[in-house]
């Protein structure tokens, strides 16, 4: 077979085992989205603000109800040092109502 | 072949595929580290995809306005009395008094979150009930409801009862009579919901005083205006509205979230200079090649063909290679690299088996991130030695 060939027949099982990920993620996503009415009962029930991603500081815990300064905020010239603040981007350029 | 020009590129990526293949330990490393570099990147997008996705699903039904008092720049507790002040503001359907709090855990050395709860969102325990896996609300003093790490970090396992400390170190004993379903953990994983009465004990909170106000309005189109008003009748709080929040999760998981991505764009431009310098510093032997192919009649625009066949081939088996591992890396092995990272020091670790959805936009971002760029730095460097005289070329020049 031609070089080309092979290249193509190796590019095609790629987009084949791709379309095979796709069609396996829109079935997961079916299923997720089953779910997606007991998340909406637990956070309406509970007053839930967050996920529950990194438990380490109370910052990325919970980010939507802390202060962007709030990683410095432990001691004057406190450093942010979590590791999952390097995940996170400071929330704090929203606007706040007050 | 019914169509000469297909025929003649089909002619011209025999020619790059064995040209490739001749130096072939060199091109598999660069294909290699390229597809890393994109793996990375992709799999960054995805993660991030695919925890602003759960958030914008789950915390639809976020608290529409909470109420926060701040002092010196920190938040502190508030006077349950402050909901009075509120009493003359319309569109105000129900203030509700949140404890909630912090507790760390000195013996496995977990961070739970404590909630107190007393009908929160006016719903039936019988509808929060669906989202126990087993057991019931509390319903009497000292009982609780459990999120499975919590449970887990416990390990209470057959054992229904166990103790927290209050401020002054005295015992506080609960008993577990439930536990949250696994489809919520991404919400509850590490929650210990009490009533309202055992959360204040646990904390050592005065009577008068909760962790923040929880207003609900009337009319969810009134929420900023209502939010407003709040801000105004009760200076020195800070008020957050349901869309603010979802509005925080937009910033934290967007394309610029976070130190992460800053040092994988780093990862990225550093490819970049090695992928420069490689293709653009042609080697002599690459160079007689073309003033050879140029001497056996080939065009500038022919050698310029090959050597963009030669870029798109690799840029694009490293493009397909390193999105599908991102993708493999996300859905089935639950971001194992991003894991030490995105849950740090944290005792209890998400699972974080996501599956986000695949947006074209992101695909054809990330495509016009990699792909265009090596492509340029291939065929620019041939272009300008393939202008050159073959003998010129041959000299080294």
């Amino acid at each position: 077979m031609r070089p080309a060939g092979l290249f193509l027949l190796w590019l095609c099982a790629l987009g084949m085992l791709d379309v095979g990920l796709f069609i396996h993620g829109q079935q997961g996503r079916a299923q997720q989205r089953a779910e997606e009415p007991l998340m909406r009962l637990a956070t309406a029930e509970l007053g839930l603000t967050d996920l529950c991603v990194a438990t380490e500081a109370r910052y990325t815990r919970h980010p939507a109800v802390t202060d962007g300064v709030v990683p410095f905020m432990d001691h004057p010239g406190g450093l942010e040092h979590f590791p999952s603040g390097s995940f996170f981007a400071p929330p704090m350029a929203g606007p706040r109502a007050r | 072949m019914a169509n000469p020009l297909l025929e003649r590129q089909i002619n011209f990526l025999d020619y790059t595929l064995s040209s490739l293949w001749r130096k072939r330990y060199k091109n598999l490393a660069v294909v290699v580290v390229f597809a890393v570099v994109i793996f990375l990147l992709a799999s960054f997008q995805l993660v991030s995809n695919g925890l602003l996705e759960r958030a914008q699903t789950a915390l639809v039904m976020a608290p529409e306005i909470l109420i926060q008092k701040m002092t010196a720049g920190r938040q502190e507790s508030i006077p349950i009395a402050y909901a009075e002040r509120l009493h003359d503001i319309f569109g105000i359907r129900q203030v509700v008094p949140r404890v909630w709090g912090y507790y760390f855990d000195e013996v496995t050395l977990a961070n739970y979150t404590v909630i107190g709860r007393d009908q929160v969102g006016g719903g039936t325990d019988d509808q929060l009930a669906q989202v126990l896996s087993e057991g019931r609300l509390p319903t009497a003093a000292n009982e609780t409801v459990l999120g499975q790490a919590v449970f887990r970090t416990k390990g209470l396992q057959e054992q229904r009862i166990f103790s927290l400390f209050r401020p002054d170190l005295s015992l506080k004993t609960l008993t577990v009579t439930g536990l949250f379903k696994k489809e919520s953990n991404l919400l509850t994983d590490d929650l210990i919901v009490l009533s309202l009465a055992d959360a204040r004990d646990l904390f050592g909170l005065p009577d008068g005083l909760a962790s923040d106000l929880m207003v609900t309005v009337a009319n969810p189109r009134e929420i900023s205006t209502v939010a407003k008003k709040i801000s105004e009748a009760l200076p020195g709080t800070r008020v957050l509205t349901r869309p603010q929040i979802e509005k925080t999760y937009h910033m934290i998981f967007g394309w610029r979230s976070g130190f992460a991505s800053v040092c994988l764009l780093a990862a990225l431009a550093a490819f970049f200079i090695f992928a420069w310098d490689k293709a653009s510093g042609l080697a002599p032997d690459e160079k007689r090649e073309i003033a050879i192919l140029k001497i056996l009649g080939w065009q500038t625009a022919d050698v310029l063909v090959v050597r963009f066949w030669e870029g798109a081939v690799i840029s694009l088996a490293a493009y397909l290679l390193g999105c599908t591992a991102a993708y493999i890396h996300v859905v089935f092995f639950g971001s194992t690299l991003f894991l030490p990272v995105l849950a740090g020091w944290s005792v209890i670790r998400p699972d974080l088996h996501l599956l986000p959805a695949i947006h074209l936009a992101d695909l054809l971002l990330l495509f016009c991130l990699t792909v265009m760029p090596y492509l340029t730095a291939t065929v620019v460097p041939a272009w300008r030695c393939a202008s050159l005289p073959s003998d010129t070329a041959l000299q080294g020049g």
